[in-house]
């Protein structure tokens, strides 16, 4: 079988040489607890002080920004369920979010709901861009919290965050954004642009899974949702996981280094695939085109075939891809993201998720447009299922 | 794949034998409120069913076909018990789901092949009996359609459950060589189905609504809460105070009321079925054939007497007890599956065949 071919970096990326080298010697010699007085303690402390500096650096911010999390579903769930919490009381009980978000920021959003808050949804248009006059509706002074988040996962849409949190600021809401996959496809400056909470993933940038950040700006209202030790300033007990923060800055500062160059890189990769697939399948549907999208993902739907069985035939030729949001189960759901931007069942059923990365190269993309349309023609010619 | 022990084993036999095999576990409905310990379809057995196929060395799929099999099994598992019939959910799943649905993914991927766990044999292209009488399946697969007869495979349908189990522990599959066999059906995790027809039908439903228990003179003798709660044959749940054991002999849907009755009322000597489905040339009128009205019941000799379009009539050598309409009547000639049909009702009398 030719040379495996993963497309699926929005999923999760291979941890990165650098990043394991980096981390090895916390999981051995330097094996202390940053909360100890001696001398391995200090090293753990120093090591720990230090990545959180380092991450800081990446996103413009300071390193008393930054808590590490243990992943990108954590960061949202604390910027959002936290933020309200604190700031229930100030009659701000409604959280605003919009229908295509994560289901880390959907589910949050629940809870708040669930704990007596008010639930609203940004409107969204075709390409899943939010619609302003939405956010002029519900983005008012009775909003604790504001998420949007920057590059959708699924579509790779990307939002006017700047815009949208000036706008949050000046209402005095605290806005977050989701940034999981914005995260070294977009140049993202806290001393820029005025967002007060940001989640990163470290999975999605090649450190390893179980560990995620969450800027923080000085200043912003949030509980924590742990209790416990003190580690963190409070805001997220338990013992520090030493060896993945590191991880994770070195991951971040590489990807902060190489993101003008991996942008052009997969856009030109991205752009030679879905005008060969569009050219071979010419009545393809690609889901957001026409908005800005960040440059490594492309959906695509393709009439007369299903996601399900498609997703199978590439994989048994070596072809990795997703679709919707795979359940607990490991069955394939049709998306809500393509729902909220009012792609039809039938069109949603039929879409693929290729996701561009690290391992990207025009030889996998040759491959793609080698396989694909064969396996549509072929899919076409079935009884449709 | 389940997860259990018969399609693990059935795919180890085939991956053993060199086929290129592809794991697949379909997901039929939803595992919101599924019971953790259920043997199959719950979150548990799909991993299992992938661990499996990991240690096998061969991919393993996912499957969703929730809408499919909401409509073409479990719509009509209420359906049927609204009409006051007692249907049989694993056959609607063989012919609709597995031998249709799934075929039809196997399309997809060029797999020739489908292949399960049931104990149940391809000898010839021809579907036979399980050779372990105790664990054999036939009985649930004569809806499929006959063309995909010459691409089954049932790797386990000639050795006993022992026996697959044996192989379990012989290939390594410890995982799952003596997991526990599901007897429910898979989307009634309790065993009680009048839940499922309360969810999809309401609560007052007329099948789950109080009507009479009479005999067969119209006489009532007490009431009932709901015909859903009866099948034909069933002595649970009946008034009692009769010199002789008395029986459910049938369902009135139309003014819900269970009719009961002493055991030689449930006797019949004819069978009328329906949806009729042949995995051979059809047998012409008069062919004698063994009927087989419920699943582990012994065959009965009888003789096709009528055949209108998808309805047949048979005639039973020997009366036959609790002839109920929704469970499927299959014809064998001998181990060999002829075809069958859902049971529409009983005849008491012998019908003849039509001149």
């Amino acid at each position: 079988m030719p040379e495996p071919v993963y497309l699926d970096h929005a999923a999760t990326t291979p941890v990165r040489e650098e990043v394991l080298a980096a981390m090895l010697p916390f999981f051995g010699p330097r094996f202390g607890n940053p909360s100890s007085v001696h001398r391995w303690g200090r090293e753990a402390r120093t090591a720990l002080d230090e990545a959180r500096e380092r991450v800081g650096r990446c996103l413009g911010a300071s390193a008393d920004e930054v808590v590490f999390t243990s992943c990108g579903t954590e960061a949202d769930n604390m910027a959002l369920i936290g933020v309200w919490r604190a700031r229930r009381g100030e009659g701000r009980r409604a959280a605003v979010s919009t229908p295509i978000e994560h289901k880390a920021v959907l589910g949050a959003l629940h809870e708040i709901g669930k704990e007596g808050g008010e639930e609203r949804l940004l409107s969204v248009d075709t390409t899943g861009k939010v619609i302003p006059a939405s956010v002029e509706a519900l983005v008012r002074e009775d909003v604790a919290v504001c998420s949007v988040m920057w590059v959708n996962n699924e579509i790779g849409t990307m939002q006017d965050v700047p815009a949208l949190a000036a706008r949050a600021k000046e209402l005095g809401v605290v806005f977050h954004s989701d940034a999981v996959q914005a995260f070294g496809k977009v140049d993202i400056d806290a001393r820029s642009t005025p967002f007060d909470m940001l989640s990163i993933s470290g999975h999605k940038i090649g450190a390893p899974k179980g560990i995620g950040a969450l800027f923080i700006r000085r200043g912003t209202p949030m509980e924590a949702l742990m209790f416990g030790g003190s580690q963190d300033r409070g805001r997220r007990p338990g013992t520090e996981n030493v060896a993945m923060a590191v991880g994770l800055a070195c991951a971040a500062e590489l990807t902060v280094a190489e993101r003008e160059e991996e942008v052009r890189r997969l856009g030109a990769l991205r752009d030679r695939l879905e005008a060969s697939l569009l050219a071979r399948i010419p009545d393809a549907v690609i889901h957001g085109r026409g908005a800005s999208r960040a440059p490594h993902v492309t959906n695509i739907s393709i009439p007369g075939t299903e996601s399900e069985s498609m997703l199978i035939a590439l994989d048994l030729r070596g072809i990795a891809c997703s679709a919707g949001s795979a359940c607990q189960s490991g069955s394939i759901n049709p998306s809500h993201v393509l729902e909220a931007i009012g792609v039809s069942v039938d069109v949603a059923k039929s879409a693929l998720r290729l996701s561009l990365g690290a391992l990207s190269t025009d030889a996998s993309v040759d491959r793609v447009i080698e396989v694909l349309p064969m396996l549509v023609e072929k899919a076409r010619r079935l009884a449709p299922v | 794949m389940s997860g259990g022990v018969d399609s693990s084993v059935a795919a180890a036999l085939l991956v053993r034998q060199g086929y290129d095999v592809v794991g697949a576990t379909m997901k039929l409905f939803c595992h919101g409120d599924e019971v953790p310990d259920r043997p199959c379809c719950s979150l548990d057995s799909v991993n299992d069913a992938r661990r499996i196929c990991e240690q096998l060395g061969i991919p393993h799929y996912v499957l969703n076909l929730e809408s499919a099999f909401g409509h073409d099994v479990v719509r009509d598992f209420v359906d049927e018990y609204a009409r006051g019939r007692t249907p049989i959910p694993c056959v609607r799943c063989n012919t609709f789901t597995k031998f249709r649905d799934l075929v039809r993914k196997a399309d997809a991927i060029d797999a020739q092949w489908i292949a399960t766990g049931h104990y149940a044999r391809m000898v010839d292209g021809a579907l036979h009996r399980g050779l372990d009488p105790a664990k054999d399946q036939s009985y649930f697969l004569w809806g499929i359609d006959r063309r995909v007869l010459s691409r089954m495979l049932l790797p386990v349908g000639a050795q006993t459950k022992a026996q697959t189990r044996a192989v379990a522990h012989e290939l390594g599959l410890e995982l799952i060589a003596e997991k526990r066999e599901s007897q429910d059906i898979c989307f009634v995790p309790d065993g009680d189905h009048t839940r499922i027809i309360a969810r999809q039908l309401g609560e007052d439903a007329p099948a789950l609504s109080r009507g009479p228990i009479v005999r067969r003179d119209g006489t009532v003798v007490g009431e009932h809460d709901g015909f859903a709660r009866y099948t034909v044959g069933q002595r649970r749940g009946l008034p009692g105070g009769f010199a002789e054991a008395m029986f459910v002999v049938e369902i009135e849907p139309e003014s819900r009321t269970v009719v009961i009755g002493p055991r030689e009322e449930l006797l019949g000597r004819g069978v009328v079925a329906r949806e009729v489905n042949w995995l051979v040339d059809a047998p012409a009128l008069g062919t004698e054939l063994s009927v087989q009205i419920r699943h582990r019941s012994r065959p009965a000799a009888g003789v096709l007497v009528r055949r209108d379009g998808d309805e047949v009539e048979l005639a039973l050598d020997e009366p036959v007890s609790a002839i109920s309409p929704g469970q499927s009547m299959v014809l064998y000639d001998g181990d060999r599956v002829l075809g069958g049909g859902v049971i529409e009702r009983g005849r008491r009398a012998l019908p003849v065949r039509a001149a």
